[in-house]
């Protein structure tokens, strides 16, 4: 800051407000840039440092682009920008973040969190006792703690950080002790309250405090029992190691959890930078050796004849129905339209019930009429019918109206000129139509046949990948396609949690579809090129 | 108008910040002393609320009990941010990857121990500590419709050659059917001496025998194809299908848990449920709370539970709101349920469900088994020994922590693998002596080796302990014994030559 702002800069600041249109737009800003403020300050101090950057970022941003004139073509940009940061690039640097973490089961709280817990954890040496117990407290948040050994001899303790003597002899009567109960414990003490088990319970100090001979100290361990507790592990912060307190066993950082030379480990794990481990394990797991040539093959196979018969079924259903001479086609072309309505997922479900080998519809008729039972969901390729039927199903009410709109476009004085020169109707669909919707719609195209390259849902609402191939070295099903594979080697069947893996896996697909889009921005100029031409 | 801006703007300025003081200064004249959050499942949430009102009248403690499905994902996400609630529900082969990750508390029950089934709190426990108090255990039984069945055969050749006279009747289409094939077949297999996992001298379970490819399990193997063969044994291996097909009295045996007594009793079927033929055990499930260590009422929730949950009352509104056999041995002995006494019979000698990490490793393959035996593309034996090699390779995955010695010299000794530093034959073991030690016979002749950490090549030393250094080189003169010994301190390895 400077101390003697000169004449010219008063002008600017001046300028500035005024320039930032009315008050009106000042205060707004005030207003967000406090609420973001606030968020930011309950990120920082809840140790989410990186989302709480990132919303430093947006405020500077967004105070500029409309308190600084210059800027203020920005304005609207930076609101774009602003969830851009937060919904698009935070999670993927996150992710990138992660992939490079063990992050995951046994690996979720910080370091300080697991240090924190290695600490407490005591231990009852050979010579210590335990002992049942009761807490009395003074309003001045001052205890004693009577206790009662195993062979049924009971003492007053006091606390060891207060002065005085560490046992009061627990005699009624004297010093304010009131009655004994049958247990042996002070019914009252003067200036105490005795504590029943919840509100000792709720008192948060209680298991914090040493009691009794400074030497030897006791610690209530759980709601029915204090003990002459030991820290188990000593924890030095210069090395960054743990020490046994018994054995003498040091444990050492590495990578996430406490290790002994002999390789025992210390619960609970942090999550901690592992570098490329996660990398290294998806390239050597043998999944990847196993059956993902054939997977690779059907999820092409499978995304190439979705995309064909989906398409086919639309574009034919909107020629159709395109025809003028059509009686009732607004009412059919809204039935029609049902399946793109329904939840995929419901109609998948319905579909998987149909398709039953036992009790679905589709295979009774076909053994009333035909007197055949295909196992739809055992036979490899009945199962990849059975799939593309379905899918089918789904797909082609997008078709339908992508493409009856796409043909009202193409000028109907093509279509008269080709039938003057004496063009038969396939010749006009095959040399007009087409062609123009392709024009149109191949984008389109390609987009689809990426929604449907990864098209989990289906996949594995349907048929869960199966039925599984019989010579595959890992679980990995005839109708599996990349991501479910995947999605099975990773997490599935209570293989745990491993978010650090999954981020790593992940980051391995986006490099792969984005290869793909790559491609599609190709595609995309080389249908522009034919669309000129035409 | 720029005026009534202003004044509309410093009106809202004041409502919020009057707004925020308002709530700060504003307060309950009796506040509870502390709050509890649990997270229950739909079936738990509502008795746990009603406990949580009388709680909150004795003791003046607020319990607020949240209704979350998919409980322990979200747990821990929220518990290491110090968001989670202070005690949740969950089933027990969820306990050990939480209890690793440092989000259980240690949960002492005190005297109020022996009053709960002992299994069910073994399966509550980790590395010889409780990290929760149980509420229900579950396991399949035997389901039989008791319109074709008068007396339940004792032995499959029974259930076989009943089934077969009422088919011959025209009662039914098949004898029994499968409601999967890994879990729900399992007390089959079991009969017949198949298992996965063994058990090591303290009872854990051990990951590295594993009993896929068990005689017992190919026995089954056999025996389900025969029966299926025969049309004794439906070939479909869908839940949903078999459970319609038990209903419309399609079967007249099947194998299912507790979830399915309601539906079935609603749907009128006359049935029954018993023990499993030939002594076979099914899994046993335990469902319990557990105290989240993160929290700032550790003793208070486990007060909460030991004496407000773990009470004759509780419990039966528990197994009143879902019945599964209740944990907690008064409550139990007040149960008196023809259907969940069947259960119970059923599950005497269940085994509770593998809680080991490696459990995850076994799902897949072991289920895929059967159903590559019914389709004919594999023999029993070959299913369940594929499975098996299959199972023990992904569980061998994890392979932190291993010491090896890659090198020329593998092949050459005979195993199946040249300079593969995860290779499972030729692990070092660690002595107490704190050093890694193997001894292998090797033919005479010049080899190469290495040292490798955790199976890879992140982590190796060659000569003179150099991490990533030159191969280590040796000759061995004549066909004998050589002894590797490593010392993880000085990366230098020792070879003891014959």
């Amino acid at each position: 800051m400077d101390a003697n702002p000169t004449p010219l800069k008063g002008e600017f600041v001046k300028k500035t407000i005024l320039g930032a249109g009315n008050l009106l737009t000042y205060l707004i800003v005030l207003v967000v840039d406090i609420a973001l403020g606030f968020f930011a300050f309950k990120l920082f101090s809840l140790g989410y440092t990186p989302l709480g950057i990132c919303f430093v970022l947006i405020i500077i941003m967004i105070s500029v682009a409309f308190l600084i004139p210059k800027a203020h073509m920005f304005k609207w940009m930076a609101i774009g920008l602003s969830a851009w940061l937060l919904f698009s690039i935070f999670p993927i640097v996150y992710t990138i973040y992660n992939a490079f973490t063990n992050y995951g089961d046994g690996h979720l709280i910080s370091q300080t969190q697991a240090i924190g817990q290695i600490q407490a954890q005591t231990y009852l040496p050979e010579t210590g006792k335990a002992y049942q117990w009761i807490a009395y407290r003074s309003p001045e948040n001052e205890y004693l703690l009577w206790l009662k050994d195993a062979d049924g001899n009971t003492t007053l303790v006091t606390q060891v950080d207060l002065e005085g003597d560490a046992e009061i002899p627990l005699v009624s009567g004297e010093n304010g002790i009131g009655e004994l109960d049958e247990e042996g414990a002070p019914v009252t003490i003067e200036g105490y309250t005795r504590l029943n088990r919840i509100l000792a319970a709720t008192d948060k100090n209680l298991t914090n405090i040493k009691f009794g001979d400074p030497e030897n100290t006791i610690q209530v361990r759980s709601p029915s029992e204090a003990a002459e507790l030991l820290p188990l592990y000593a924890y030095d912060p210069e090395t960054n190691t743990f020490t046994h307190a018994t054995t003498g066993t040091q444990y050492f950082d590495q990578e996430g959890t406490y290790t002994a030379k002999n390789g025992e480990r210390l619960i609970p794990g942090y999550t901690a930078l592992v570098g490329t481990k996660n990398f290294v394990q998806f390239v050597n797991s043998p999944g990847l050796r196993g059956p993902l040539v054939t997977i690779v093959i059907w999820n092409f196979l499978f995304a190439t004849f979705s995309l064909l018969l989906t398409f086919s079924v639309g574009l034919l259903i909107s020629i159709i129905y395109g025809d003028p001479k059509f009686k009732g086609k607004k009412i059919l072309r809204s039935l029609l339209l049902i399946p793109y309505t329904i939840p995929s997922l419901i109609t998948i479900l319905i579909w998987r019930g149909m398709f039953n080998p036992d009790l679905g519809v589709i295979n009774r008729i076909l053994e009333s009429v035909f007197n055949i039972s295909p196992r739809w969901f055992t036979q490899p390729w009945l199962a990849r019918i059975a799939l593309l039927v379905v899918n089918t199903w789904l797909g082609y009410p997008y078709w339908m109206l992508v493409t009856s709109g796409a043909l009202q476009s193409i000028p109907g004085d093509i279509y008269e000129a080709a039938e003057i020169d004496g063009a038969s109707g396939w010749q006009r669909f095959r040399s007009i139509t087409l062609p123009l919707l392709l024009v149109s719609v191949g984008p389109l195209m390609i987009s689809s046949f990426i929604f449907n390259f990864n098209n989990f849902n289906l996949i594995y609402a349907f048929i869960n990948g199966g039925p599984p191939i019989p010579t595959a070295t890992t679980q990995a099903g005839y109708t599996d396609i990349i991501i479910s594979y995947v999605y099975n080697l990773a997490f599935a069947s209570g293989r745990g949690v491993q978010y650090g893996y999954a981020s790593a896996i992940s980051l391995i697909l986006f490099l792969l579809i984005a290869v793909m889009s790559l491609l599609q921005f190709r595609f995309t100029n080389m249908w522009e090129e034919v669309g000129e031409n035409v | 108008m720029k005026k009534s801006y202003i004044l509309i703007a410093i009106a809202l300025i004041a409502t919020l910040l009057l707004g925020a003081c308002g709530t700060s200064t504003e307060a309950p004249v009796e506040e509870p002393v502390a709050t509890l959050r649990i997270w229950a499942d739909e079936q738990r949430a509502p008795v746990l609320s009603e406990l949580g009102a009388q709680f909150q009248a004795e003791y003046n403690v607020a319990v607020v009990v949240e209704n979350i499905s998919g409980i322990r994902d979200q747990f821990l996400v929220a518990a290491p941010a110090g968001e989670g609630p202070d005690i949740i529900v969950l089933a027990h082969d969820q306990l050990p990857a939480l209890t690793e990750s440092g989000l259980i508390a240690e949960l002492d029950l005190g005297a109020k121990a022996a009053e709960f089934d002992p299994e069910s709190l073994k399966a509550f426990s980790y590395e010889g500590k409780l990290f929760g108090m149980p509420y229900a255990r579950e396991n399949l039984g035997f389901f039989y419709n008791a319109d074709l069945v008068e007396e339940v055969p004792t032995t499959w050749q029974g259930v076989y050659d009943l089934s077969k006279t009422l088919i011959e009747a025209g009662d039914i289409q098949y004898g029994i059917v499968l409601a999967g094939t890994s879990y729900d077949a399992y007390p089959w297999m079991t009969s017949q001496g198949g298992y996965i996992f063994g058990v090591d001298e303290n009872g854990d379970y051990n990951p590295t025998d594993v009993g896929v490819g068990s005689e017992g399990m190919i026995a089954f193997g056999e025996m389900a194809l025969k029966w299926k063969n025969d049309g004794i044994l439906s070939d479909n291996l869908d839940n949903t299908t078999a459970k319609s097909m038990f209903l419309n009295g399609d079967v007249a045996f099947f194998m299912n848990g507790p979830w399915e007594i309601n539906n079935l009793k609603a749907s009128g079927l006359n049935f029954g449920i018993a023990k499993f033929p030939d002594g076979g055990y099914p899994f046993l499930g335990v469902q319990g709370f557990a105290v989240n260590s993160m929290s700032e009422n550790v003793q208070l929730a486990q007060t909460f539970l030991t004496e407000f949950v773990a009470t004759e009352e509780a419990m039966l509104a528990l197994y009143e709101a879902d019945p599964r056999g209740s944990a907690y041995l008064p409550a139990a002995a007040m149960i008196d349920d023809p259907y969940l006494k069947g259960i119970a019979e059923a599950g005497e000698n269940a085994v509770p469900m593998p809680a080991i990490p490696a459990m995850g490793k076994v799902w897949g393959d072991w289920g895929n088994a059967l159903t590559f035996i019914f389709d004919g593309s594999k023999t029993p034996a070959e299913a369940y020994t594929f499975a098996q090699e299959a199972i023990v390779a992904a569980i061998g995955l994890d392979t932190t922590g291993m010491i090896n010695l890659p090198g020329s010299w593998q092949k050459a000794a005979g195993f199946d693998c040249e300079w593969n530093p995860a290779c499972a034959d030729t692990v070092m073991t660690l002595g107490d002596d704190g050093l890694y030690t193997a001894t292998f016979t090797i033919p005479a002749g010049d080899y190469e080796v290495k040292v490798a950490h955790d199976g890879g090549w992140d982590t190796n030393y060659g000569v003179d302990g150099v991490a990533g250094g030159d191969n280590i080189l040796f000759t061995v003169a004549a066909d004998g014994e050589v002894t590797f010994v490593y010392d993880p301190e000085t990366h230098i390895l020792d070879i003891q030559l014959p």
